[in-house]
């Protein structure tokens, strides 16, 4: 449902991602793994319309995104939940749940039942500031916004960054529970390996910008060092 | 007392007008990030819409009804041509609108001449407060501009609408991820504070000389009201015009007008020094 090819984007002066080529199958969650500064983030940007696509194709369900604005991707059905979460501090939780939908096709309603059902603490907390929450659950605000224009495939940056490990295998379960029931396609961007093996089915490795190895989940947990040969500094 | 009374009437007039014209200023720059040199001339657009619908025999209530529709359509066309090409320049936002402000201005000369026009005005009849006859059109004007802020307040506390502009004022990139047409919104928004500036002329042209030197005399003090009340919230300009408007028409009636501004600029400046955000930043956080 996500096929990226040959794709070459960057800031001003600099090339972050030279010619990366990236599928990602409908319904399944997809990790992409990398040491710090091999481009995962920009490449999440990219997919969003934040960073200039330079060269190269990215094509969504069959249609090119690539150089479309990012509230157009948005809502062509792709959600983004951006490294550092950037929850609207100030809004409260329910507003922030609203902001994911005031830009939707016909989408000024209110927040699907659902949402909540998944995020009971958010349920809880819906009329406090956003800033006032902790970090695991800012970070479950972040998901649930990205979750509430039922988006067809979810992109997450990071999403363990900062959190308890408690707290992140809870994420990872409620990720999973959400996907399995919505058929949401995920790709996950991630360094907590522990994470990626608990949500992700196929794995990717990416080094100065290209995507350098395949591997399924299934086969990292039993060799770790593979995992050790793309991570270690 | 009653003395006191007609004053705080004065004050509160002076004060809601600048109201009105801070607060588009305010949402354009919130928003976008463009401090628009050309609100002034904006202003001056609403009261000279007025002056053309009368000169075609056409009624003020019917000016004042097309003053903020073409000035916000005025604004619509300038976002489009100018300000859209340059807002993520912030000098050159202040460059562009500046030289947008002395075309409007000369356009006018050359429209209308000059000199300064009258405007009828539309209720001339007064209305005994404590014994002093007080002119009811002022009154008018009041709850305009109360009715005007009270709109806004709501557009932006209460609607969809506003919600999806406070979150791009708050996070622009986020914003448009969450699939806000941000491009859609600058365009609105920008017509709208237009509009707000236009309606304000109109509104004010019954009383004042409508001439192209009356925008200044608005925008300076707005300006000064958003610096003393703070550009991060909407409730900045009230609490800033409040300060600036009651000072200057308390002292100018107390003392004199020269000195009035002596002490409205020096209160800005002592404000600012000890509240580099504003009052609106000081008492509501952000």
């Amino acid at each position: 449902m996500l096929t990226i090819e040959g794709l070459e984007a960057g800031y001003r002066g600099s090339r972050v991602l030279n010619g990366l080529d990236l599928e990602v199958a409908e319904g399944r969650i997809a990790a992409l793994l990398g040491r710090n500064g091999m481009g995962k983030t920009t490449l999440m940007r990219a997919l969003m319309g934040l960073v200039p696509v330079a060269a190269g194709r990215v094509v969504f369900q069959g249609r090119d995104i690539a150089g479309l604005r990012p509230y157009a991707i948005s809502n062509l059905g792709i959600a983004y939940v951006p490294q550092g979460r950037e929850i609207f501090a100030d809004f409260t939780v329910e507003e922030n749940l609203r902001l994911g939908l005031v830009g939707k096709p016909g989408g000024a309603g209110a927040v699907p039942s659902a949402v909540y059902r998944h995020f009971p603490i958010l349920a809880e907390r819906r009329g406090q500031k956003a800033g006032t929450l902790s970090g695991g659950q800012q970070q479950q605000l972040a998901i649930a916004r990205a979750l509430v224009g039922r988006p067809r495939l979810l992109l997450l940056d990071e999403p363990s960054e900062g959190i308890q490990p408690s707290i992140v295998l809870q994420i990872a379960e409620i990720l999973r529970t959400v996907a399995a029931e919505d058929g949401l396609t995920v790709l996950l961007v991630e360094q907590n390996v522990e994470m990626v093996l608990s949500l992700a089915a196929d794995c990717a490795f990416i080094e100065n910008g290209r995507v350098v190895a395949r591997h399924a989940a299934a086969e990292l947990a039993r060799d770790r060092e593979i995992l050790h040969r793309y991570l270690a500094v | 007392m009653e003395q006191l009374f007609i004053l705080t009437l004065d004050a509160s007039n002076f004060i809601l007008a600048i109201v009105l014209v801070a607060m588009g200023l305010v949402i354009i720059f919130g928003l976008m990030n463009v401090i628009n040199m050309a609100h002034g001339e904006v202003f001056l657009l609403g009261a000279y819409t007025v002056v053309l619908v009368e000169r075609a025999g056409g009624h003020f209530w019917l000016g004042l009804l097309l003053a903020p529709l073409v000035v916000g359509l005025v604004g619509l066309v300038v976002e489009e041509l100018v300000v859209r090409h340059v807002y993520h320049r912030f000098l050159d936002t202040i460059l562009a609108t500046w030289g947008l402000s002395i075309a409007i201005k000369q356009a006018v000369v050359i429209a209308f001449g000059p000199a300064s026009h009258t405007v009828t005005n539309p209720i001339a009849a007064s209305i005994e407060i404590f014994g002093t006859p007080y002119p009811v059109y002022r009154l008018f004007i009041m709850a305009v501009a109360i009715s005007v802020i009270g709109v806004t307040f709501w557009l932006f506390f209460r609607t969809a609408f506003g919600l999806a502009a406070r979150g791009v004022i708050a996070n622009r990139d986020m914003a448009a991820c969450l699939g806000i047409d941000t491009r859609r919104l600058d365009r609105l928004t920008f017509a709208y504070g237009a509009a707000l500036a236009g309606l304000a002329g109109a509104v004010m042209a019954p009383i004042m000389s409508v001439d192209p030197q009356m925008g200044l005399g608005f925008l300076i003090p707005a300006f000064l009201a958003i610096l003393v009340g703070g550009a991060g919230h909407l409730a900045g300009p009230l609490l800033g015009a409040a300060a600036i408007g009651g000072t200057d028409t308390l002292t100018a009636n107390l003392w004199s007008p020269v000195v009035a501004q002596i002490v409205v600029f020096t209160m800005a400046i002592v404000v600012i020094r000890l509240f580099p955000r504003g009052l609106a930043g000081r008492w509501l956080g952000r």
